[in-house]
């Protein structure tokens, strides 16, 4: 009697369990599509999730695992409460946004391409739902998600923190932000971004690459054993200024015009720039070796800042994004954040040069012995970074690379004769300030 | 001191002159030449570092197939070790005779910056894994379509993306007939049979109607219809829309009148936006197009002197909402011809014989993702896959051999 009770209950609890749970791994990489567009007291959040991040919740099965569509539009509420309402921060002016109104939970299928734009997007809500009968695996169909949230006025700044990094081991999210007068920002955030101003003030962007070029420079072990290089056997502040004020220049120069896209845009040319970096490294510490002459230092300077400043541009690209409507501000911020690095450098660095060589080695001797450290690493990078370049062919030696190199032979020359006229016109102003500084004496 | 400042200026000046007229005068002549020998095309650039490499000491077999999903994510099947040397696979050989390698799964899946994201394939529970699998597609709702042209391949499958059963269309081992001199079995094609193929090369799901186009194949000589859910066949047709007849039409003659059947292999059937159905008749160095109901169109041929393998491997359209071109494997001779679409004129090739990246050996399939770069593979000993990045349109020599860089 007992058994067939058991059994009973056991043939009642399968015919009443209305879903089989959706409890799985969490995926390895998912990529998050949305829009934002705030018009009058409403924002509107579009949101496409693969399903296969929606854990824990039932959703109704069907066959050797298709999405049982019949059935599933209270799972599709729940999982769009869940996952994505409560977990996305929306804030308008600093001020976290009320839980929003979710107006609608539909499946798509993984080839539905209604997300390339917010208004194809939208409309794809009014489109007919998925025939019931549909054989879509479940964990390859796509949750989209329609969200309004209460807001004072469309022209408020807003920011986000997305909170969707438990969605997967790597969360990839498109964002892009329609403002009403139709200007539109895109934005690409990656796992946990935490609070992101969609449209910064100007002090806001700067304040954010001033610290974003502080953290690159103290992060860039290559930039700072250049920057060891080039002061190992300048120690005293005035040439120092120079140098440094000319690299400055030269990084500059090329990081804003990387910015915009004045950059070749080939494959090689990031290793390109990386092994020339470590070029530059090597060429600096021989020069300490040999006991180069460094009060010309900052003309070749000059040259290898050109080279830095493409490389940092590759450490800038994916963050120009949270400029907002403030390139310049945020590129020129990012310099001040890496002359601000280098001076917390120079700062610990001098003086504890000048203590090992009165104290340690004599100073001769402990720049070579420094530079050929750092000699050492470098050539490491460079055969390195050499032997990846040369994994690109060869450019074929036709007409047309004939004719960039003449264009390039025409910028170098352009920079070279800048450089010569920057040198007669700092020889003139010595010469003219001298006579004064000897009548002072 | 003046006098050499103004000397060393004079030469900046007379330099920078005589650049500029150089520049003039290569920017006249490139014109000129770019009139004659040139051609407004699809520009791409091989990327040597994709795919990063494989875990585990693996290698790639023969690689028979690419698709990319709506993710832009690249899938491969390959071969594995049946098609591995001793000295490629010494790790898995009983006992290992090395340290390296093995072969890797046959389905791979990389992400856009060539990670392996996952890994499966092979023989399982409920199906019969291709003697020697061919093809893989990418349908709309994100299952995987694998063909297979072993002795005894005739169905298809279809897996979840991570690789769970999900449905075989045909059984395996049909249309046997008398074993031959070795003992082996042999088989014959059956171009009207509406259950079984016969050694399918590829499949393309039309995310439309729901309808798969099989390309059927290394034994059969048609392209088939299948309803995407059921696998139910529609409808079939061989070359120029006749019924399809496996009589042997004997060897290719390129000074003979078309073959009014196709031959071995139907190597594609790939469906375009305004639908229309390109096959490639691969030793018949030819594509033959078709409206979706199998009504022949037109058919153009490539490199028509082609003996072997022949010259039309596998298609893929190009990403503009009219794909204007069309992108044609041709692993006979070592290279990737640009068509347009609409008219099937050659604008330009790509590729030549050779190892290193943007060479091909056998470049056997072709496919490209969002943004309009190139996967290919390459079977025999090429055994791998390459990207080529799309560098948007511009002036391209007809005849570009190794794919270097330019820019």
């Amino acid at each position: 009697m007992k058994a067939l009770f058991a059994t009973a209950f056991a043939i009642g609890l399968l015919i009443a369990a209305p879903a089989r749970t959706m409890a799985h791994e969490i995926p390895n990489a998912i990529v998050v599509q949305s829009f934002l567009k705030p018009d009058g007291q409403t924002l509107t959040f579009l949101v496409r999730v693969p399903l296969s991040a929606i854990r824990d919740v039932d959703v109704p099965q069907r066959g050797p695992g298709y999405l049982d569509l019949s059935r599933a539009d209270d799972a599709l509420r729940t999982g769009a409460i869940v996952w994505i309402a409560r977990e996305v921060a929306l804030y308008e002016e600093g001020r976290r946004l009320a839980d929003p109104r979710l107006v609608a939970a539909r499946a798509s299928l993984p080839s539905d391409r209604s997300f390339q734009s917010y208004e194809t997007a939208r409309a794809h809500f009014a489109d007919p739902r998925l025939p019931d009968d549909i054989d879509l695996y479940w964990e390859q169909g796509l949750l989209d998600i329609w969200l309004e949230y209460g807001i004072q006025s469309d022209q408020s700044r807003l920011a986000i923190n997305p909170g969707l990094r438990p969605l997967a081991q790597r969360v990839t999210i498109g964002l892009q932000l329609l403002f009403p007068d139709g200007r539109e920002r895109a934005f690409q955030l990656h796992d946990d971004p935490g609070l992101v101003q969609l449209d910064p003030r100007w002090h806001q962007a700067a304040a954010d690459f001033v610290r974003s070029g502080f953290n690159h420079i103290l992060d860039g072990i290559d930039h700072l054993l250049f920057l060891l290089c080039l002061v190992i056997p300048i120690r005293r502040m005035r040439t120092l200024i120079a140098v440094i004020t000319s690299f400055t220049v030269a990084h500059s120069v090329t990081l804003i015009a990387s910015a915009y896209d004045l950059a070749p845009g080939a494959l090689w040319f990031p290793p390109l720039v990386e092994t020339l970096i470590a070029t530059s490294i090597v060429y600096m510490a021989l020069e300490n070796i040999v006991g180069a002459r460094v009060v010309r230092r900052w003309v070749i300077t000059f040259a290898f800042g050109l080279v830095h400043g493409f490389g940092f541009s590759f450490a800038l690209r994916d963050t120009l994004q949270f400029a907002g409507s403030h390139l310049l501000t945020a590129l020129l911020s990012f310099n001040v954040g890496v002359e601000l690095g280098q001076l917390l450098v120079l700062v610990i660095v001098v003086p504890a040069l000048n203590l090992m060589f009165r104290y340690v080695v004599a100073e001769r001797m402990g720049t070579i012995i420094l530079s050929a450290l750092v000699a050492h690493t470098a050539w490491h990078w460079m055969t390195d970074r050499g032997a990846q370049l040369l994994q690109f062919p060869w450019p074929a030696f036709d007409l047309l690379f004939v004719l960039s190199l003449v264009r390039w032979a025409m910028v170098m020359l352009a920079l070279a004769a800048a450089v010569w006229v920057g040198r007669l016109l700092v020889r003139s102003l010595r010469q003219g300030a001298k006579p004064r500084a000897e009548a002072e004496v | 001191m003046a006098r050499r400042g103004m000397l060393i200026g004079a030469i900046f000046v007379g330099v920078f002159g005589a650049l500029a007229v150089a520049n003039m005068t290569l920017q006249q002549v490139a014109e000129a030449q770019g009139a004659a020998g040139t051609v407004r095309a699809p520009r791409f650039e091989v990327d040597p570092f994709w795919p990063k490499p494989l875990p585990n000491h693996w290698v790639l077999g023969s690689t028979i197939g690419v698709w990319v999903d709506e993710r832009d994510h690249v899938w491969i099947i390959h071969r594995s070790s049946a098609t591995l040397s001793n000295m490629e696979k010494g790790a898995e050989l009983k006992p290992p005779t090395g340290e390296c390698c093995a072969g890797a799964p046959p389905v791979l899946e990389f992400d856009p910056n060539g990670n392996l994201v996952q890994s499966w394939g092979g023989p399982g529970q409920g199906y019969e894994w291709p003697q020697s699998n061919h093809g893989i597609f990418l349908d709309h709702k994100g299952n995987v379509w694998i063909g297979g042209n072993g002795a005894g391949d005739s169905h298809i499958l279809k897996f979840t993306r991570n690789g769970k059963f999900l449905a075989q269309y045909g059984k395996a081992g049909v249309h046997k007939g008398p074993a031959n001199a070795e003992g082996l079995s042999t088989y014959g094609g059956d171009s009207n049979d509406p259950q079984n193929f016969g050694r399918v090369a590829k499949i393309f799901v039309d995310p439309r109607e729901n309808e798969a186009y099989i390309a059927d194949g290394y034994l059969n000589k048609r392209v088939a219809v299948l309803d995407g859910d059921t696998g139910k066949m529609k409808r079939y047709w061989g070359a120029y829309g006749n019924k399809p007849d496996d009589r042997n039409p004997g060897p290719y003659d390129p000074n003979a009148p078309p073959a009014q059947q196709f031959r071995n292999p139907v190597h594609c059937a790939d469906l375009s936006v305004d639908n229309l159905v390109y096959v490639c008749d691969r030793v018949n160095d030819r594509i033959q197009v078709f409206t979706r109901e199998g009504k022949f169109v037109k058919e153009a041929f490539f490199a028509k002197n082609s003996l072997g393998e022949g010259s039309v491997w596998d298609v893929a359209f190009s990403r503009d909402p009219q794909q204007t071109y069309l992108f044609l494997a041709d692993g006979r001779n070592h290279k990737v011809r640009i068509l347009r679409r609409d008219t099937l004129e050659e604008l330009a090739t790509f590729g030549d014989g050779g190892r290193q990246p943007g060479l091909f050996y056998a470049v056997h399939s072709i496919a490209i993702d969002s943004k309009g770069n190139l996967y290919t593979t390459e079977t025999y000993e090429g055994k791998r896959v390459q990207k080529f990045v799309y560098r948007g349109i511009g002036n391209v020599p007809r005849h570009r051999g190794a794919l270097w860089p330019t820019s």
